[in-house]
């Protein structure tokens, strides 16, 4: 039912396709990936000043913990064909089951392993990230600039006049 | 009254010469769209000015208004990350496209006739929390407890760890039907209930079949997760290390 709301044109329905892309989509390829000119042009690089959001949230933080306190809390139990937790505790294993039809090559397999593996390692570094509800409230007043924001470790601060 | 505004050089990115300059809605703070050219590559910029701050939400979609719209007409690009500004016309020709020709060359070359998607995948949070409450006593026990500031902490850090628990097993599932694509790019994951954000680089004559790869996809795991497909775009993560 959640999936079928989700749909955003055409096709099966089940994917989402943001159109346009939302803002945070946007941000995410155009502010961390790219080019990055200071490389290549250092004499005439003009330092114009970026006033770009850094709306990111710390996944280990109090706030995210507090927030997925508040979702478990206010999950609504019997949303599911009215099942007790008694029986969701008994309907454990189906629950979570997250192998379900394994049918790729084992060469890919092993890609994949090591393209996750790399993101574990980032993760621990990187833990910060767009609050993307943040994001869509600022587009509704494209004329005010994005007011900058610090993360609560402050380490990846874009607001930066560069030369 | 106004004196002489000062001005810039915004840099969008990086084609082939002869690349017709893209007709797009808006081009946000870059007026005046057009190729600078240098031997067989151009810069595809725009008159910005330096007294003002970039980085408005209008200004960070016409970055990508511009780049989509250039794909959208079959153009190989690099793309710059936002925010690119150079001097003069001329800084672009002798510091930018001239000392780099045989890299921006190469890399243009990788990257002709491929387009980027991005598939972001998020555990249905309702549905994935359900299963943590079936499957894990304490959180079962520590719900509820709203009066109790330390128990809603700890229920709350016990689901995100148990999300990270979860998380490398279904992002591996989910890359595994994904692959053979030209090139991938795994993206960190910015949200507890996040399982997976990657780029894929896709040959342009392959993206309807990867589009319904995914589609397919979203479908197998509907309920569970849920999946968004975000693209064709510039190829943003495939340029350039990070």
């Amino acid at each position: 039912m959640t999936a079928a709301v989700e749909q955003r044109r055409g096709g099966g329905g089940y994917l989402d396709r943001p159109s346009p892309s939302s803002l945070a989509d946007v941000v995410e390829m155009i502010l961390d990936k790219g080019l990055v000119i200071d490389i290549y042009v250092r004499v005439s690089l003009v330092g114009i000043e970026l006033i770009t959001i850094d709306a990111r949230i710390v996944i280990a933080s109090v706030d995210t913990y507090l927030r997925f306190a508040e979702a478990t809390n206010r999950l609504d139990l019997y949303e599911h064909g009215g099942k007790s937790i008694d029986e969701l505790g008994k309907s454990a294993s189906q629950g979570v089951a997250s192998g379900k039809t394994k049918s790729a090559l084992s060469g890919a397999k092993e890609k994949v392993s090591e393209l996750i593996h790399g993101s574990d390692d980032d993760e621990e570094d990187e833990d910060e990230d767009y609050d993307e509800d943040e994001y869509e409230d600022e587009e509704e007043e494209e004329e005010e600039p994005v007011s900058a924001r610090r993360s609560s470790n402050g380490s990846r601060s874009r607001k930066a006049g560069r030369r | 009254m106004t004196a002489t505004v000062q001005t810039g050089c915004y840099v969008f990115g990086i084609v082939p010469a002869g690349t017709p300059v893209p007709a797009t809605d808006g081009t946000g703070p870059a007026a005046g769209l057009r190729l600078v050219a240098a031997g067989d590559l151009a810069a595809l910029v725009g008159t910005v000015p330096t007294d003002r701050p970039l980085g408005r939400a209008a200004d960070l979609r016409a970055h990508d208004r511009v780049l989509a719209a250039v794909v959208a007409a079959g153009t190989a690009v690099l793309p710059m990350r936002f925010g690119a500004v150079v001097s003069s016309e001329d800084a672009v020709v002798t510091e930018l496209l001239t000392p780099h020709r045989a890299e921006f060359g190469e890399a243009l070359d990788a990257l002709r006739g491929r387009v980027q998607y991005a598939v972001k995948v998020r555990y249905d949070q309702d549905e994935v929390l359900r299963g943590l409450l079936a499957t894990d006593p304490e959180i079962r026990r520590l719900r509820g407890r709203g009066d109790d500031p330390g128990a809603q902490l700890q229920l709350g850090e016990r689901v995100v760890r148990a999300l990270e628990q979860l998380r490398p097993g279904d992002a591996s599932e989910v890359l595994t039907e994904l692959m053979g694509t030209v090139d991938v790019r795994v993206r960190e994951v910015s949200a507890p209930d996040e399982v997976l954000n990657a780029a894929f680089l896709v040959e342009r004559d392959r993206a309807a079949e990867f589009e319904q790869r995914a589609e397919q996809l979203a479908a197998r795991h509907a309920g569970r997760l849920r999946i968004a497909l975000v693209g064709p775009s510039a190829a943003y993560d495939f340029v350039g290390g990070d």
